[in-house]
């Protein structure tokens, strides 16, 4: 039984009380996970103000048979207002991933792959493909931007100018060790 | 205040933390990054119960919830009051949950979406283990009740009474109605208790 509160007068727990005790259940049998708001408090540190932010459309996941045995490979793809990114990520054998992405319509834009302490760069090509050959196991998120926004930046101007940049939420790269 | 105008301890805490929160949104607007770091880590639990109770996985979760989080720095305009902050992230929140439950076909419809994260009885003997013997009984008389009212206590126990009007609406609640439903979601839950406790 749940016990009484100490502002109650019989056996039965007050409303308070109840609330708590239900609160508390769900902190025992769904708790957040500890270290989300550190990740988020990470994400939101990296944000761009003015940059559009996607949101995970799906995942896919796929079993590949290779010479030494299945390998998954995912497919994750991001939706925004104004662009669809797809990525496919692979495992390497040295423990990176190799991350293949698509940006719908097609376009050349700057694609950084921003991680907790390094970010590493690719350029879409025309048709809207890159490439990160390896990236390192974590959480990584992708920052899209116009050549107009890179532009201003390699010019040194204001970062905040990339106006229409895209932002995805950060994602595992690899699941497990 | 109860029905005697009396001021309960937990209502003190909860006007603390109106008072807190308030403070760290206003300096937020101001372009704190830290405060809105606090906001992260003072809201994200009722978040994050908000979208498991909307039958999200833990991984979709996360992600919905960093995305809320991003999304409301670019609207931090828009928030007036501490209240319409939460209930602004409430409703985030469920949009961004039902955006990725209908992206995902895969995913089956869930009849008794607020309770799908609580394991069945009888399942998974460790979940079971670190569960004291109150929340199994807790447990046990939350099934009993019906959807409306899981989903209910759910929520509110994650939010302060103040905030009742706001939510009710993202709730598809009438105005004034959280607080009286609260209650008698309550009383149900206590007979539910009490009755489990006479079959022993």
């Amino acid at each position: 039984m749940i016990a009484a509160g100490s502002g109650s007068n019989g056996a039965q727990p007050d409303d308070a009380t109840l609330l708590l005790a239900v609160r508390d259940f769900f902190e025992t049998v769904d708790p957040m996970p500890l270290d989300l708001p550190e990740r988020i408090r990470f994400a939101l540190a990296l944000h761009d103000l003015e940059a559009e932010v996607a949101r995970m459309a799906r995942t896919v996941h796929e079993t590949a048979w290779v010479a030494r045995g299945a390998e998954e490979s995912r497919i994750v793809t991001f939706d925004s207002d104004s662009l669809t990114i797809m990525i496919r990520i692979q495992p390497n054998s040295d423990g990176t991933a190799r991350v293949d992405g698509w940006l719908a319509p097609p376009q050349a834009h700057q694609v950084e792959m921003s991680m907790a302490d390094d970010s590493i760069t690719a350029i879409a090509d025309k048709l809207g493909r890159f490439v990160f050959y390896s990236v390192p196991r974590g959480t990584g998120r992708l920052i899209v931007r116009p050549p107009t926004a890179s532009a201003a930046g390699e010019r040194g101007g204001d970062p905040s100018y990339a106006v229409n940049s895209v932002i995805t939420p950060a994602l595992t790269l690899l699941a497990g060790e | 205040m109860d029905d005697n105008g009396v001021l309960t301890a937990d209502q003190v805490g909860e006007d603390d933390q109106r008072a807190r929160i308030a403070g760290l949104v206003n300096d937020a607007k101001q372009g704190r990054r830290e405060a809105v770091g606090e906001l992260v880590s003072e809201l994200s639990p009722l978040l994050w119960q908000v979208a498991r109770a909307s039958g999200l996985s833990s991984s979709d979760a996360e992600d919905v919830l960093q995305s809320v989080w991003l999304n409301l720095l670019a609207n931090l305009d828009a928030i007036r009051t501490p209240a319409s902050l939460t209930s602004w992230l409430i409703t985030a929140t469920r949009r961004q949950a039902w955006r990725v439950r209908a992206a995902d076909r895969r995913q089956k419809p869930v009849d008794h979406e607020w309770l799908t994260a609580i394991p069945d009885a009888g399942a998974d003997s460790e979940q079971r283990l670190i569960m004291k013997d109150e929340q199994r009984e807790l447990w046990e008389a939350l099934r009993s009740l019906p959807g409306r009212c899981q989903k209910l206590l759910r929520i509110v126990a994650f939010v302060p009474r103040p905030d009742y009007d706001d939510i009710a609406a993202r709730l598809g609640m009438p105005r004034g109605s959280v607080g009286p439903t609260r209650g008698r979601c309550l009383d149900k839950l206590r007979s539910a208790l009490d009755g489990e406790g006479g079959q022993r």
